[in-house]
């Protein structure tokens, strides 16, 4: 993308506020503003009952009006400022309704362009080109499922700007202008080089039920949870032993404890309710995953996004053969978010098999090279399962005793190549590699290479790194 | 300024490194110097203003400064081994960037990753006439900093650099 060609393009979005058309503006669901606001509807609600909550007795005064007992004109005001607040709130909320909405426009050089436009008073219009959407999914808020409506999330690629949402539309309604919106996509061109042959429906390529999602992580983080449950005996029977002080005591006393295993425990069971009901296609140029217990979350990953994938087997799982894999996404969304899973579980033979199905190669079968011998000085545990291998198109490396990982990362992604050296590293001759990958990605690191081993390391990825890159732009 | 050990990894022979100007020691120096100075002054404060006062809180405060002090001094002689070990390197298709004494860094950018070549001065560097380069990638883990660069120097390299970046494309 060079200046010579953004700036005509966006010039030519750039219509007016009166521009958007009337007739081809489309309005979402009526039930948008409820939805929308349902943190501010419940917390009213749980404030309301919090207040009330004291005044029983005003309950039976509320009974004894009813039947005639007391004044009735106070409860007849009181009805009325009620009925007032509320006619204001639908009416107000259908104005805010009636100017939501969005268009999809064609320009005079065939470029669509999705118009977003939402606010009563404070107009705010976003226009998203749809030839740089790099995916379009639907997704479920567990608040928004009772009532069928679902959201449509448009991604852009990464630096320009957050994704967009569509909320609230009807779940058919929504999978439908997923369906018109697709074509035009950044996903488009390569999916319209095979338009002669008629649009192939996603292929269901793997699935895992709730409850092995919901045994293999309380497998994997048996630890954290016997902890729990040995902190919150602990706890209880301190209680017993010297009374309620001693909460505060042991709370406040290791309250680092406390949350280290909160923040893992709440890690794990949001996971857990991501990635439940997990279900993985195939698209024509990528995966779709569709997971959620409460939310259901629908995920479309084009093979160019994905940044690097890592194959993660915990000690207890390796007993059983599982493992899981990870994947990092181009122009993903938050930094506090997850990463993506390809898969929450699965066999051995199957995780690879995914990653060589996504990635093209076989991480399991690659030849890993060990690092010196004198790192087991620095790392007597782990040197032994620490292993790099240079791939066709990108570097592998696995580390870990008791969390085994594997992780690849294709060469075009590389954006710069360390090497770093500590003081005990340097009389053992040994040094750490690192690629620094772009956001959305974590660092690859290979640890404790001998020094002659790192030069060459560094010399071989850098270089690399630069050619897949002129291979790749020259393709596109 | 003392001189860097040869090292095969992090400060390759065969390559042409630039070293950074001597005036980066002055740089790092003058927080250290003002540490210091403060450190002396509160030292004589407490001594002078407690003259008389034979409890232990006079004692303690002029410890307490005049150990600053002490540290900042100990840094004083610290600062040109450390700021001295900045070296870059251009090759035909990267930058090489190299720090650190014990604790040693290299970064190789290859110039087609690059998006931002931004060149920044405090104004005590804009006194002292040196400047900053700094490259930035797609990347936010990417180390690629270069301090202490005399002023027209990184004027001119940041120009080589864009050029060379142009040449070899840009774009994630």
């Amino acid at each position: 993308m060079t200046d010579a060609d953004h700036g005509p393009d966006r010039a030519a979005v750039e219509v007016p506020a009166s521009d958007v058309p009337a007739d081809e503006l489309r309005r979402l669901h009526p039930l948008t503003p409820l939805l929308r606001s349902w943190r501010i509807v419940g917390a009213a609600g749980a404030l309301g009952f919090g207040v009330f909550r004291d005044q029983f007795d005003r309950v039976r005064w509320f009974w004894d009006a009813a039947h005639g007992d007391v004044d009735t004109s106070v409860l007849l005001k009181g009805f009325v400022v009620v009925l007032a607040i509320a006619v204001v709130a639908v009416v107000a909320s259908w104005l805010a309704w009636r100017v939501t909405g969005f268009a999809i426009v064609t320009d005079e050089r065939g470029v669509r362009t999705l118009l977003y436009q939402r606010g009563l008073f404070v107009r705010q219009r976003r226009q998203v080109r749809l030839n740089r959407v790099q995916s379009v999914d639907v997704n479920q808020p567990f608040y928004a499922r009772p009532v069928g409506l679902a959201l449509v999330r448009l991604d852009m690629a990464a630096g320009e700007g957050a994704s967009v949402d569509l909320s609230f539309l009807r779940a058919s309604e929504a999978w439908e202008l997923r369906a018109e919106i697709l074509p035009h996509t950044s996903v488009g061109p390569k999916a319209r080089a095979n338009a002669a042959e008629p649009a192939v429906p996603d292929t269901l390529i793997a699935q895992v039920s709730t409850t092995q999602v919901v045994c293999s992580t309380l497998l994997d983080g048996v630890l954290t949870w016997s902890l729990t449950l040995v902190w919150l005996l602990g706890i209880g029977v301190a209680v017993v032993v010297w009374g309620s002080a001693a909460i505060v005591a042991g709370l406040s006393g290791i309250v680092i404890v406390t949350i280290a295993l909160l923040a893992q425990t709440r890690r794990q069971v949001l996971e857990m309710f991501r990635d439940a009901n997990f279900r993985l296609y195939r698209t024509a140029t990528g995966v779709r995953l569709s997971s959620g217990l409460t939310s259901t979350i629908n995920r479309t990953i084009d093979h160019d996004r994905i940044q690097g994938v890592r194959v993660e087997e915990p000690w207890l799982w390796r007993r059983l053969g599982w493992a899981r894999v990870r994947l990092d996404i181009a122009g993903a969304r938050g930094d506090d978010e997850p990463p993506a899973s390809l898969i929450p579980v699965a066999d051995r033979a199957a995780a690879y098999g995914l990653v060589a199905d996504v990635t093209g190669v076989d991480l399991d079968l690659a030849a890993y090279a060990g690092p010196g011998q004198r790192s087991r000085v620095v790392d007597p545990v782990g040197a032994s399962f620490l292993g790099v291998a240079l791939l066709a198109h990108g570097a592998a490396r696995r580390e870990g005793r008791w969390r085994r990982s594997t992780s690849y990362v294709p060469f075009a992604r590389v954006q710069s190549v360390s090497a770093r050296q500590g003081l005990l590293q340097r009389q053992l001759g040994l040094a750490t590699l690192h690629l620094d990958l772009p956001k959305g990605a974590g660092r690859w690191t290979a640890r404790h290479r001998g020094t002659p081993d790192a030069a060459r390391l560094v010399q071989v990825l850098s270089a690399r790194a630069r050619e897949h890159r002129l291979s790749e732009s020259s393709s596109a | 300024m003392p001189d860097v050990p040869a090292d095969p990894l992090f400060l390759d022979p065969d390559l042409d490194w630039q070293p950074v100007s001597p005036k980066l020691i002055t740089e790092r120096r003058l927080p250290w110097l003002g540490c210091a100075a403060l450190g002396v002054f509160f030292a004589v404060v407490a001594l002078t203003a407690g003259a008389g006062d034979t409890t232990m809180a006079v004692a303690f405060w002029a410890l307490a400064a005049a150990s600053v002090a002490m540290f900042a001094l100990a840094w004083l002689v610290i600062v040109p081994r450390v700021s001295s070990t900045w070296r870059y390197a251009e090759r035909d298709q990267d930058l090489l960037v190299r720090r650190g004494r014990v604790y040693r860094r290299l970064t190789v950018v290859p110039y087609g990753r690059m998006q931002v070549i931004e060149v920044t001065a405090n104004p005590v560097s804009r006194k002292l006439g040196i400047a900053t380069v700094t490259l930035v990638t797609a990347s936010a883990s990417t180390d690629a900093r270069i301090p202490g660069v005399p002023e027209d120097t990184a004027h001119q390299l940041r120009d080589r650099l864009a050029a060379r970046g142009e040449a070899s494309a840009a774009g994630l």
